[in-house]
């Protein structure tokens, strides 16, 4: 490992270790005290079960029910911890691996899976959950993010003192993206118009099959700094520390105190995804190594040396796990091609000319055939 | 009772079209779990392994560890209700007849074993299919149960009882036949190519039915407006027959052949009949010919002449019975033996005599300096049908040839005729003509002047008439002569007797040389 | 009526949609003390401030990227693409996102962004400053491409653009800049249909022989060309499209119906461009009254050239005749 490059737990963030010690930290102790046994609980229980739910998507795209998935596997931690830190009226803008968030703002997760059958291309109304979809272009969201926040602004949504009404935009992304022209387009006119936005970026140490240090000679945060951006790194695997940088720079933007960019430095312990093959540029030991630190592993181990986990609420979590798994299965299996006709649908808010004689002439051709089904 | 679901192949990873079958990690008559492990492939891309998707027992290994597999085919077959047992019948041999008597008794015939049932005839599986969710192409038709036991309630009297796994193959349902689209999870489909038949042709996207309001001439393809360019026809004149008032390039081909000549032929051997430059009427009653060259020529010669001098035809039947006993001596002859020796040719050695003896005859009316011009030589010209027309070459200078030159000048004369190389200047300066409209059996005519000349011999067919010759009646060779002349400067008696001479040296030969 | 340069009359259209509604913001580089650099936002950072009148960072990419989160909150944001040659940096936003959100949203999310780019050629320009690229954005479904020929064009057009509901690249033909016409600056504008009202074309001239197509800056060149052909005796068609997405092919075909010859002019590349599409779509629904085959006349498949020889590249008047008396010929 790296002494002090991005693959480097060089000055994260930490209040709780790989073996479920909690540690302190002069600045952000203060935010992990807001965070009882029974909010502890419920962010264990909140990972474990995205889990399950990740692994069943996994297994259905190996059955052919999915033609892909992008596993979260490793990334509880982050998401659930910073995921904690938000409030309803904040938005967030992901990448596509944000499950853990996704669930946590309240998507369905079996729908969310729709995507990944082939069935539409967002599964969700991002204003239902103040959630927007998932982006697959890497980096382009973080300037929709920006724009956005800069539109709270305006809208006189920060540093109102208001609790309930200040907001402020969390943008999730990922090593890679930190290189694309529009990641540091977006860092730029978000510090040049002071806008409210965290960028969240979980180094989760690969790119498919690219190190960090494809990407940076230094640590992420870092680059936050060559816009004057206030920044930290946090253990990502550690789902305190997670909340606590998260709650300090969400904070801080709500309050008008402009942008913050967040490194949590985690590992992604499955592949890219379901079409990917990490025996091809990863070694054994290094998953090992990493599978020690797990996220949901070490909280386990925290919650149950003290005693705050019982017998009962893992078996009820256990449960809920396992129905979840069955109910994504069952969603997934029955859901079925979508109507042709939706080829042409939202293509332009208004009528388009070429759209609407298109569409009339496919509904032509299809009833043309002599074994037509009837109104489909 | 028995369930079976077969899965199929997935495509593991975007795209894959096959895999090697690496592991089976079950066994025949497992019993198994939802994501239990249950094989490892190898693709183009990795080594993966399958989750088993269902819970139930494994009927049936499709595929063997080593086999490559393409995605989509059968691997493994499962029973997903085996708790459904076997009860009172044994495992059937799929190939015999069921025993036990037929209830019913109406089909005498054993009933085959072929898995006929509908999924809609059982009784609902378990949670991982759902065969009456209103489906597309969803995944759960290819789980599809491959054959489902009876319900009570089925038509087929005999119990088919359980299928135990046996070494036959069961039935399984195909995928459905891939589409074009990528289905998830089975990534690109090689589909065979085949039409999907069609009952109704579809119009482009942005056709408009009507044209109503819309002015324009014609409507016709672009090589359809080539054609019709290239036969110099109008499209707006061509009937159009296609769909809302096309014309199509039948249309234009039969409006040119409707205006096609007839081939006329003008007379036997005619082989390029003027009429062919013609263009026949909408009607196809007439035909219009263009009068071009030759044609015009004649015409306007007949009409200058016709209307100019003043026409008298004198006639004269003779019997002509010694020149043709000339002709066949001289057919005979040696000398003559490279020549055409005809009735034409004494004619017209006649009529060289007859105008040595006058003259006058060889001559033309000068209207424009109102003279009189007497050629001091013949010009003999033969009127000649050609293919083109009619002409009228000469021979330069007859008067001066011998009976043989004559001969010689008169075939190559007319050879040139034939063949369309007559020259023009050949039909320059004639000064008398004769015309053997005999050649037609024709017997007289009253033939029109050649312009520029005074006098024209119209020689008729030479026929075997009743004669009489030396006081009897006797069949003797007849023919009949015309002489139409100038009234302006051959008045009556001379035209009678240039033509009178004429007949003498027919009817008898040697009168030629009395007044040589 | 007023008379107004093309600049000036879609300057007082965007002051109009400002004033029209509070939520339409400009953005872009230079638009907001210095007015743009061909002065179209001239005056407005002064009245409307810099809070919707911004100047962005130098970043094409980042002024429609948050252009569109922008939108998604309800703003109306008018971004400026200084020169058509840079318009490329934006390209992915452009096709990627703002085509796209709405068909993936399923019409959930609306971004009625608009881009204005002063775009082609005719001014003596250096690199990258007289690019026509439409036809790329034409081909990319959900962007709606409209581009105004003369001045009370441009003052409509850029409020029908502001207040539609889809993204619209707003070209405008910047050799037309300074040309003045008249304006009716208080005609009544309505919201509802502002999408259909600048998608018709307009026939510029009334003609019978043949039918030519343009937009944009060709439009001058047709009329000029139809003007000449007249005196030999060729009675042209002019028409000025407005708009290339969605192409009004129902009036292109109107119109060749009637004429049987068609002859498209543009700037753009002739090779893959907008002329490609309206030779296919009137070869398709006009394919029995066609006398000719479909001409298009337009630069050549080569980077744009060096200024100096920019007018022997554009269609110019000679090279419009010429395909005139080509499809005559037939």
């Amino acid at each position: 490992m790296d002494v002090h490059g991005p693959l480097s737990d060089d000055g994260v963030v930490r209040l709780l270790t790989h073996t479920g010690d909690r540690v302190e930290h002069p600045v952000y102790s203060r935010y992990a005290e807001e965070l009882d046994d029974s909010t502890l609980r419920q962010m264990w229980r909140e990972m474990v079960v995205v889990r399950a739910f990740d692994r069943e998507a996994t297994s259905l795209q190996r059955q052919g029910e999915l033609g892909l998935w992008v596993p979260a596997l490793g990334q509880e931690a982050a998401q659930v911890g910073s995921g904690h830190a938000l409030r309803p009226q904040d938005w967030v803008f992901p990448s596509y691996r944000e499950h853990a968030v996704a669930h946590l703002r309240g998507v369905n997760l079996a729908a969310l899976l729709r995507i990944f059958r082939g069935l539409e291309h967002g599964a969700w109304v991002p204003e239902e959950h103040n959630f927007h979809l998932y982006t697959l272009v890497i980096g382009s969201h973080t300037l929709h993010a920006t724009g956005y926040a800069m539109a709270m602004d305006r809208d006189g949504l920060v540093g109102t003192g208001d609790p309930g009404r200040d907001a402020a935009v969390v943008c999730y992304f990922g090593d890679g993206a930190t290189s694309q022209g529009d990641t540091n387009e977006a860092l730029i006119f978000a510090a040049v118009n002071n806008a409210p936005v965290v960028f969240f970026c979980q180094n989760n140490q690969w790119a498919i099959s690219e190190p960090a240090t494809r990407q940076s000679k230094v640590p992420f945060a870092q680059r936050a700094d060559g816009v004057g951006m206030p920044n930290v790194r946090v253990d990502g695997n550690d789902v305190l520390a997670s909340y606590a940088v998260t709650r300090e720079a969400m904070d801080r933007a709500r309050s008008g105190g402009g942008p913050g960019f967040i490194e949590a430095f985690t590992y992604r312990m499955g592949a890219h995804t379901t079409s990917d093959d990490p025996t091809r540029y990863r070694s054994k030991a290094e998953e090992e190594y990493w599978a020690e630190r797990d996220p949901i592993a070490r909280l386990e181990a925290y919650l149950t040396r003290r005693g705050a986990l019982g017998d009962d609420f893992r078996a009820e979590t256990e449960a809920m796990a396992k129905e979840l798994a069955a109910e994504v299965r069952v969603a997934t299996k029955s859901a079925s091609k979508p109507p042709t006709s939706e080829i042409f649908d939202h293509v332009f808010a208004e009528p388009h000319t070429i759209v609407d004689a298109e569409r009339a002439w496919f509904e032509r051709y299809e009833e043309s055939f002599t074994d037509a089904e009837g109104g489909h | 009772m028995p369930t079976f679901e077969t899965f199929y192949l997935p495509d593991a990873g975007e795209g894959l079209t096959e895999a090697d079958i690496v592991t089976w990690l079950v066994a025949v008559g497992d019993t198994v779990e939802v994501n239990q492990p249950l094989l490892e492939v190898e693709t183009a891309k990795s080594l993966v392994e399958l989750p088993c998707p269902v819970d139930g027992l494994v009927t049936e290994l499709l595929v063997r560890e080593g086999d490559t597999v393409e995605v989509g085919a059968p691997i493994v077959v499962f029973d997903v209700d085996p708790s459904g047992a076997a009860g009172e019948v044994s495992a059937p041999d799929l190939r015999a007849a069921p025993s036990g008597a037929d209830a019913a008794g109406t089909d005498t015939s054993p009933p085959t074993f072929s898995p006929t049932f509908s999924p809609s005839d059982a009784a609902s599986t378990p949670v991982q299919v759902s065969p009456s969710a209103a489906s597309g192409e969803g995944l759960e038709e290819r789980l599809a149960p491959a054959v489902h036991s009876p319900a009570p309630h089925h038509e087929h009297a005999e119990p088919v009882g359980t299928y135990a796994p046996t070494h036959e193959p069961v039935h399984h349902e195909a995928p459905p036949a891939p589409s074009s689209s990528v289905l998830v999870g089975y990534g690109v489909s090689a589909s065979e190519a085949k039409r999907r038949p069609r009952s109704v042709e579809v119009q482009s996207p942005f056709h408009e039915e009507s044209d109503a309001e819309i002015e324009h001439p014609v409507f016709a393809k672009p090589p359809v407006r080539r054609l019709a360019k290239e036969l110099g026809i109008d499209l707006s004149t061509v009937s159009p027959s296609g769909p809302g008032g096309i014309v199509t390039r039948e249309d234009v081909i039969q409006h040119a052949k409707a205006r096609e000549p007839r081939t006329l032929a003008t007379y036997a051997g005619d082989d390029q009949p003027w009429l062919e430059s013609g263009i026949v009427s909408a009607d196809g009653r007439m035909t219009r010919v263009p009068v071009k060259s030759v044609r015009k020529r004649t015409a306007e010669a007949m009409v200058a002449s016709a209307f100019t001098a003043p026409h008298v035809t004198v006639f004269h039947t003779l019997d002509i019975t010694e020149t043709m006993d000339l002709v066949a001596r001289l057919k005979k002859d040696k000398e003559f033996a490279d020549v055409h020796v005809t009735p034409l040719l004494i004619a017209a050695k006649a009529l060289l005599f007859a105008i040595r003896r006058h003259p006058e005859i060889n001559a033309s009316w000068d209207e424009q300096r109102q003279e009189i011009v007497y050629k001091h030589y013949v010009n003999l010209g033969i009127a000649a049908t050609t293919p083109r027309g009619l002409i009228v070459p000469n021979i330069k200078d007859a008067h001066r040839y011998d009976l043989h030159t004559l001969a010689q000048e008169l075939q190559d004369l007319t050879q040139e005729a034939r063949n369309g190389t007559t020259s023009a200047q050949a039909m320059q300066d004639g000064t008398i003509t004769i015309t053997n409209v005999g050649v037609f059996g024709i017997d007289t005519g009253t033939p029109i002047l050649n312009p520029g000349e005074a006098a024209i011999l119209a020689f008729g067919a030479v026929r075997q008439q009743p004669w009489v010759h030396e006081g009897e009646i006797k069949v003797r060779w007849v023919t009949q002569l015309a002489l139409s002349f100038d009234h302006r400067l051959v008045d009556g008696e001379l035209g009678s007797r240039v033509l009178s001479d004429v007949a003498t040296v027919l009817g008898d030969p040697t009168k030629a040389l009395v007044w040589s | 009526m007023e008379t107004l340069t093309l600049a000036g009359a879609i300057n007082a259209g965007l002051r109009k949609a400002m004033e029209r509604d509070p939520k339409v913001i400009l953005m872009g580089e230079d638009i907001g003390a210095l007015g743009g650099v061909f002065r179209v936002t001239d005056g407005l950072h002064k009245d409307f401030g810099p809070d919707r009148v911004m100047d962005t960072p130098l970043a094409e990419s980042g002024i429609v990227g948050t252009a569109i989160g922008m939108s998604m909150r309800g703003y109306r944001p008018v971004c400026e693409i200084q020169f058509d040659g840079f318009i490329f940096p934006a390209f992915d936003q452009i096709t990627t996102q703002l085509a796209k959100m709405h068909y993936r949203s399923r019409g959930k999310i609306t971004v009625p962004v608009v881009i204005r780019v002063p775009y082609a050629g005719g001014i003596g320009a250096v690199e990258h400053h007289s690019e026509s690229p439409e036809a790329l954005f034409a081909h990319t479904a959900g962007l709606r491409v409209v581009t105004p020929a003369t001045p009370q064009d441009g003052y409509l057009m850029i409020q029908q653009a502001i207040a539609s509901p889809d993204p619209v690249l707003f070209f405008e033909p910047k050799a037309r800049y300074w040309d003045k016409g008249e304006v009716d600056v208080d005609a009544p504008f309505t919201v509802d249909g502002a999408s259909a009202a600048m998608s018709h074309a307009r026939v510029a001239r009334q003609g019978e022989d043949v039918t030519l197509v343009a937009y944009g800056p060709s439009v001058r060149v047709a009329l000029q060309a139809a003007q000449v052909c007249e005196n030999e005796g060729v009675s042209a068609e002019v028409l000025d499209l407005r708009a290339i997405s969605p192409l009004d092919i129902g009036a292109i075909t109107r119109s060749v119906k009637k004429t049987g010859r068609c002859v498209v002019v543009h700037e753009a590349p002739v090779p893959f461009g907008a002329g490609a599409e309206i030779a296919a779509r009137v070869a398709e629904e006009a394919f029995y009254h066609l006398e000719a085959p479909v001409l298009r006349v337009g630069g050549f498949h080569s980077p744009y050239p060096a200024s100096k020889l920019e007018h022997d590249y554009l269609p110019s008047v000679d090279r419009v005749l010429d395909s005139i008396d080509r499809v005559m010929v037939h």
